[in-house]
């Protein structure tokens, strides 16, 4: 039993990570209709910058600050929102499909140099060594999962209140506007491109959390955990659970996660024996059905997004 | 007199019983192993069935600590997040303290780092290669639960500086594949020609997938070495070895073991390999690496040639040794420790097959050490986990390779120790 809740605590953590990852990218394509197509590149900032900043000695690369954690994990969503806002600066006025295949570009072009600049980052081999925050107070087990599940469930809650008021907001609105029509706003006065460097920025940043947060986690990070598989998940997820709703973000990153673990898990357990070796192949064909299958019948999402009034008339009188 | 041996046979005989006992109570329980392998790609299957086939075997023999064994597999997709969660789910929900992979380094090492070691379950790997694990043990963080069966790259690239010193080559250039493998090798076979006196003229990272290497080989032409090191796999080694010799490249080459293969011997053409010489870490000259090759041929069909496949069934093997010596109910960490009982040179030799298996379970449960001679060699972990391993030089033929020469395991050693 305690096997069970251990990993279910284990499989949250990593779910509520990749959600927080969701949610970035939530604001950038859900609210703003920006095509981040470099999801990685931004998670990999942050999740190489805590790692660097906070880590120990490392012969050969960059490394050994011993930040605090809470200051190390800050300079990797620094890292991550710096990397966005020159990256914005390039690239935002391209649209769309545009802006997906140069953010694609800037993603390959990260994980091509942390493979390749080993005195920056160790290289092919990553970073390693990292001591989890805590560690040396509440040992290995599971009680430090638990424990690390909450902050990373507290984090995920203080993420999603920020984006709801955030897009509840003017802001928000003005967001929404560039989204549908950046003509129609620019011609009330707004300016479009800084509104998408913010919104891309602040997407990046909470990208970065997120990326900090697995580091954390894995106390590991290498060019493997930044290839664009992981751009794909996580758009997957968007898209699933509902782009332009928080909510839905969330539940993407859950259901999606859930659905590629909970496959391997279901095929290894009640597959024959002999067809154990082909799992994992099918393992990939049965995800893709469910993309597929979402894509065609519910396209919008399992929570689609809410369309409000901001700000309401007043109520047509009675006669 | 009579009396004696009428006792003694008596005691043989209720003995005898005891251990039919055993074997047949052996058969009401099962033990569980952990494999997280990449099945869903096409070299990785292989590499689990040749684990499965040592599970097999030794359940065979009667299965391990009392127990047969049931390896229960998942596949990593070669994605760090899905392996770690596979294992986790080994660890949490199917309760195994054994667990067999991974294969990538890059995802065997979050396994270790955030599932393994943590939950004190040992771990490995037949394949992992970064010299990263070395210095996590060095560190301690691997607290000794942590082994591979994939001889480190120290053994190759000492042995292809020992080929360029017998060649008599005074400068080679070196052509390495850029991931975690390639760059190790790449430094350590750098730093091993400065040892043997063999000046390195450059040393070029190949990526995947380009279209051409015409760029990285004029680099390497320019620097007009004596001959070229590759450590690359078959397909952009092929590309680059092509461009290289169409440039009018030396054809002295040394290889490193994953070029031994036909794609690459086909492709290039022999007309240019005459002098390539091959390196690679061997199975070493004895009857149970010849008894695991017959026995791999019986089942499957086919030589054990694939990448990993002897070191995949070795540390199956290993693992269930350990198991065996550790007793039922072991943890995590007791069979990390027992494996120490299981390779242990001063030993009983015991074969790479389920009679071996049997002779092991007698060896150890009279309180002895056993030997295990594997289908990689004689194989003896350090205290980092790693693994030496005897070595031999090859070359290309019309049909396939030979062997030009070989190097038992303290040749190497001592070869090694020259050269630090």
């Amino acid at each position: 039993m305690i096997g069970v809740i251990s990993y279910l605590v284990f499989f949250a953590t990593t779910a509520s990570i990749l959600a927080i990852a969701v949610l970035g990218l939530n604001l950038q394509w859900g609210n703003t209709g920006l095509f981040n197509g470099g999801v990685v590149a931004f998670f990999g900032a942050g999740a190489y910058g805590t790692l660097i900043l906070g880590g120990a000695a490392q012969a050969g690369h960059l490394g050994g600050y011993g930040l605090a954690y809470p200051l190390a994990l800050l300079g990797g969503m620094i890292a991550a929102g710096l990397m966005a806002w020159i990256v914005g600066l390039l690239t935002l006025r391209l649209r769309h499909d545009y802006l997906a295949i140069a953010t694609f570009g800037v993603a390959v072009a990260f994980e091509n140099l942390m493979r390749n600049a080993e005195w920056l980052a160790g290289g092919a081999k990553g970073v390693r060594g990292f001591e989890r925050p805590l560690r040396s107070a509440l040992g290995d087990g599971f009680i430090y999962n638990l424990l690390f599940f909450l902050a990373v469930l507290l984090i995920l809650i203080a993420v999603y209140l920020f984006l709801e008021r955030l897009v509840a907001s003017p802001f928000g609105r003005l967001l929404r506007a560039v989204r549908e029509d950046e003509e129609a706003a620019a011609s009330l006065g707004k300016s479009p491109a800084r509104l998408r460097l913010t919104a891309f920025v602040t997407g990046s940043v909470i990208l970065g959390l997120a990326g900090g947060l697995y580091g954390t986690f894995y106390a590991f990070v290498s060019p493997q955990d930044i290839l664009p598989t992981l751009t794909f998940q996580i758009w997957a997820m968007l898209i699933v659970g509902g782009a332009g709703n928080n909510r839905g973000a969330i539940f993407g990153a859950f259901l999606i996660w859930g659905a590629w673990t909970a496959s391997g898990w279901a095929l290894s357990r009640f597959a024959p024996v002999e067809a154990q070796l082909y799992t994992g192949s099918l393992q990939f064909v049965l995800i893709g059905c469910v993309i597929v299958g979402m894509l065609m019948w519910r396209p919008q999402g399992l929570l689609p997004e809410r369309l409000v009034v901001s700000q309401r008339g007043k109520p047509p009188s009675v006669q | 007199m009579f009396n004696h041996t009428h006792r003694a046979a008596s005691a043989g005989l209720a003995f005898g019983l005891a251990v039919l006992g055993t074997t047949a109570s052996a058969q009401e329980c099962t033990t569980k192993i952990g494999a997280v392998l990449p099945t869903s790609v096409d070299w990785g299957r292989p590499i689990a069935e040749t684990a499965q086939f040592a599970v097999d075997q030794v359940n065979e023999a009667g299965g391990a600590a009392g127990c047969q064994i049931e390896m229960v597999l998942r596949d990593t997709q070669v994605d760090p997040k899905v392996g770690v969660d596979a294992a986790k789910a080994l660890v949490d929900l199917e309760g195994v303290k054994v667990m067999l992979g991974a294969v990538s380094s890059g995802v065997s090492m979050p396994i270790l780092t955030s599932v393994t070691v943590p939950g004190g379950v040992m771990q490995m790997s037949c394949c992992s290669s970064s010299t990263a694990f070395t210095g996590l043990a060095e560190e301690g963080k691997t607290e000794g639960l942590w082994f591979r069966t994939f001889a480190t790259t120290a053994v190759q690239s000492a042995i292809g500086a020992k080929v360029a010193q017998d060649q008599g080559y005074g400068s080679v250039a070196i052509l390495y594949k850029n991931d975690d493998w390639g760059q190790d090798m790449g430094r350590m076979i750098a730093a091993d020609f400065e040892a043997v006196g063999v000046a390195v003229t450059t040393s070029i990272a190949i990526n995947d997938a380009q279209p051409s290497y015409r760029a990285e080989v004029t680099e390497a032409l320019r620097t007009q070495p004596d001959a070229i090191y590759l450590a690359l796999y078959p397909a952009e080694g092929t590309a680059a070895v092509r461009e290289w010799i169409s440039l009018g490249g030396t054809q002295n080459m040394i290889l490193a073991n994953s070029l031994k293969s036909d794609e690459f011997r086909e492709n290039v053409g022999m007309q240019y390999l005459g002098s390539a010489l091959g390196t690679d870490t061997s199975s070493p000259r004895s009857d149970s690496a010849d008894a695991f090759r017959a026995a791999y041929m019986a089942r499957f069909d086919s030589e054990p040639n694939g990448p990993g496949l002897a070191n995949s069934y070795d540390a199956t093997m290993i693992a269930l040794l350990a198991m065996e010596a550790a007793g039922p109910d072991a943890t995590g960490a007791q069979i990390a420790e027992a494996v120490a009982r299981v390779t242990d040179p001063a030993g009983t030799p015991v074969t790479a097959d389920a009679a071996g298996f049997a002779q092991a379970r007698d060896v150890l449960g009279g309180g002895g050490t056993v030997a295990y001679q594997g289908a990689t060699g004689n194989v003896q972990f350090d205290v980092n986990g790693d693994v030496s391993a005897p070595a031999v030089v090859w070359s290309f033929t019309e049909t396939g390779t030979q062997e030009v020469s070989y190097l038992p395991l303290d040749e190497v050693d001592a070869f090694i120790g020259s050269l630090r």
